[in-house]
C-alpha cells in the first residue's frame, strides 16, 4: 500500500461498494479508500477466496466489474491478464479483486462474484 | 552460368520431374535440416521436463524458436503457441475465440469469413452453426478480392469474428487487408487471418495488420511439416477456449508435448526467411514473370485468373484455352504440378475457389496452380514452359 492510500486509510475515509453474491444478493459495504476489492471483501466476511493473498499469483479474487464502472477503473496489466487468462467464468469486464484500489471516484462501485459453474 | 541457372538441391524431384507445386508444400531447407537434427538425438528431452539440466536445454531452444518465429510476424514471443500446423492454428483461433466469446454471455452471434478460404477455415465456421452461431460466406469479386462494401455491409450484424487469409493457396490473389481490418475494428469484431501462404514470401507484420489472431505453417516455407503457430494477440487481450484437454500446456491454450525439433526447424526456416525473403520475392517474381512470358508467346490463349497484380510474387493460376488440367498433367509427367482442388476418380470436382471468382465449371477444370520457389532454376522455366505448350497443345 502506497503512502496516500494509507494516510487515506488512517484518515479513516470512507467509500461504499456494492458485491453482488453467487445468489444475487446485493451486500452494500463500507470501502476504506485505498484499500483493494479483496481486502474490503476479506474485512466484511464476502466470500472471495484470494489465495495468494493480493500477490498477483493466481485468480481467485476474480470478480465481474458492472460494465458502467468497468470504464473508470485503471486498465489491467498483463501481469493482471496473465492471471485472467487462468479464471473460471471469465466475462468482458473481470478483474482480479486484489488490483482494484478504491479511491473516491470509485464510490459506489458495483463488483459481483463470477458465476462458478 | 548466371545465379538463376545453377542447380540449386530440392529444384527437381528425384525422378527429375520439376517441382512447381511450392504452395502444396515446400522441400525443407537444408540449413533447416541441419540445425533440426541434432534436437532428434542428442538433445532428446522433453522441453516441459525443466527439474533437469537436460530438458531445460531443451526448453530453452524452443524459446529461442518461439522468439524467431514472433520476429517474423512483428509479435512478441508470448503471443506465439505452437501448434500441429496452420489447419490447428485456424481451428483453434476460430473455435477457441468465438468459444470464449459465447461463455462471456455475449449477444453477438454473427462469425464471418470468404468464399475462398481454405476448407479448414470455412468448416470451422460452419461448424460454429450446431453452437448456435450465424455463420456468414461472402463472395468474392472476379479478381478474387473481396470488396470491403461487402464486408462493410456483412457487419451490419453485431458480429463476433471475421476470418480472411492474407493470401490465397489457390491463385495467390492477396487481399486488401489494410481497408479491411479497420472495418473489423469499428464493427467490435475480432480479426483473424490465415497467413499460411503469406508468411515468408512477403512482408507481414500483425500490429501493422491490426490482427487479433493469425496462423502460419512451417512447411510453406521451408521448415518442417507438423508444426505451425497461432498469433494471439495480447494487449487488447484476446482469449480462447483450448480445444484440447490435456496438461496445460502453451498457456493453457495447446495441450501436448512440443515436438521439439520441428519446432527449432520451424524457428530456422523464419530466421532464413528474415534475412532471404526479399531475395526470394524478387528472384520468384522475375522466374514466375518469365515463365508466364514463355507460355503466353507458346500457348495461345493461356489466362491466368484472378488479380494479377495483388498476388504473390511466386504464384500463377492459369486457364488454358482448350486442355483441362487433368489432360495436361497426364500429359506431362515430369511436371510437378496440381489443379489446387480435390479430385476423385478421375472426375474433377471444380474448384470452388475458382468458381467463386465466376468461373464456370469447364474454366475451373481448365486451370491449373503453379508456384516457384526457392529451388526454381531459369532452367526449369524454360523446359516447364516448353513441355506445358506441347501438353497444352496436346502432344505428350
Amino acid at each position: 500500500m502506497d503512502v496516500r492510500a494509507w494516510n487515506c486509510v488512517q484518515d479513516g475515509m470512507m467509500a461504499h461498494i456494492v458485491f453482488v453474491e453467487r445468489d444475487g444478493t446485493r451486500r452494500e459495504v463500507a470501502a476504506p479508500l485505498g484499500l483493494s476489492v479483496l481486502e474490503i471483501a476479506h474485512k466484511n466476511g464476502v466470500d472471495l477466496e484470494g489465495a495468494c493473498e493480493g500477490s498477483l499469483a493466481c485468480a481467485t479474487c476474480h470478480v465481474v466489474v458492472d460494465p458502467q464502472w468497468a470504464e473508470k477503473l485503471t486498465p489491467p496489466t498483463e501481469d493482471e491478464e496473465d492471471m485472467l487468462d487462468l479464471a473460471f467464468g471469465l466475462e468482458k469486464t473481470s478483474r482480479l479483486g486484489c488490483q482494484i484500489v478504491m479511491t473516491e471516484a470509485l464510490d459506489g462501485l458495483v463488483v459481483r462474484l463470477p458465476r462458478t459453474s | 552460368m548466371t545465379m538463376l541457372d545453377m542447380a540449386r538441391p530440392g529444384a527437381q524431384t528425384p525422378d527429375g520431374e520439376i517441382y512447381l507445386d511450392y504452395q502444396a508444400t515446400t522441400p525443407c531447407d537444408p540449413r533447416v535440416v541441419d540445425e533440426m537434427l541434432p534436437w532428434f538425438t542428442t538433445h532428446f528431452a522433453n522441453p516441459h521436463s525443466v527439474d533437469h539440466a537436460a530438458g531445460r536445454r531443451v526448453h530453452d531452444a524452443v524459446e529461442i524458436s518461439r522468439v524467431r518465429v514472433a520476429a517474423l510476424l512483428g509479435a512478441q514471443a508470448r503471443e506465439v503457441v505452437f501448434t500441429s500446423g496452420a489447419t490447428e492454428a485456424n481451428n483453434l483461433a476460430i473455435k477457441g475465440a468465438v468459444r470464449h466469446l459465447l461463455s462471456t454471455g455475449t449477444a453477438r452471434r454473427r462469425v464471418i469469413t470468404v468464399a475462398t478460404e481454405h476448407k479448414c477455415v470455412l468448416e470451422s465456421v460452419r461448424d460454429l452453426r450446431a453452437e448456435g452461431c450465424e455463420p456468414v460466406i461472402v463472395p468474392v469479386g472476379a479478381d478474387g478480392r473481396l470488396d470491403p462494401d461487402v464486408l462493410h455491409r456483412a457487419l451490419e450484424v453485431p458480429t463476433l469474428l471475421v476470418s480472411i487469409m492474407m493470401a490465397n493457396n489457390e491463385t495467390g490473389v492477396m487481399h486488401d487487408m489494410a481497408a479491411l481490418a479497420p472495418l473489423v475494428r469499428r464493427a467490435g469484431a475480432l480479426l483473424h487471418s490465415d497467413l499460411a501462404q503469406a508468411v515468408g514470401k512477403v512482408a507481414v507484420d500483425v500490429r501493422a495488420l491490426d490482427l487479433d489472431l493469425a496462423s502460419v505453417s512451417a512447411h510453406k516455407m521451408y521448415g518442417p511439416k507438423g508444426v505451425g503457430a497461432l498469433f494471439v494477440r495480447r494487449r487488447p487481450r484476446v482469449r480462447l477456449a483450448a480445444l484440447f484437454s490435456g496438461g496445460g500446456q502453451e498457456r493453457g491454450l495447446r495441450s501436448g508435448t512440443l515436438p521439439a525439433p520441428l519446432l527449432i526447424g520451424f524457428g530456422a526456416a523464419c530466421d532464413i526467411a528474415m534475412r532471404e525473403m526479399a531475395g526470394d520475392a524478387a528472384r520468384g517474381r522475375m522466374l514466375r514473370d518469365h515463365l508466364l512470358h514463355l507460355l503466353r508467346a507458346g500457348c495461345p490463349g493461356v489466362e491466368v485468373n484472378g488479380d494479377m497484380e495483388h498476388r504473390l510474387p511466386t504464384n500463377l493460376n492459369l486457364r488454358f484455352a482448350d486442355a483441362t488440367a487433368l489432360d495436361i498433367m497426364a500429359r506431362a509427367p515430369e511436371l510437378c504440378v496440381s489443379t489446387g482442388s480435390a479430385c476423385s476418380s478421375a472426375e474433377v470436382v471444380p474448384s470452388y475457389v475458382l468458381t467463386a471468382m465466376g468461373l464456370d465449371a469447364a474454366q475451373a477444370a481448365r486451370s491449373l496452380r503453379l508456384a516457384v520457389g526457392r529451388y526454381t532454376s531459369r532452367a526449369d522455366m524454360d523446359r516447364a514452359a516448353q513441355i506445358l505448350c506441347r501438353a497444352a497443345a496436346g502432344g505428350a
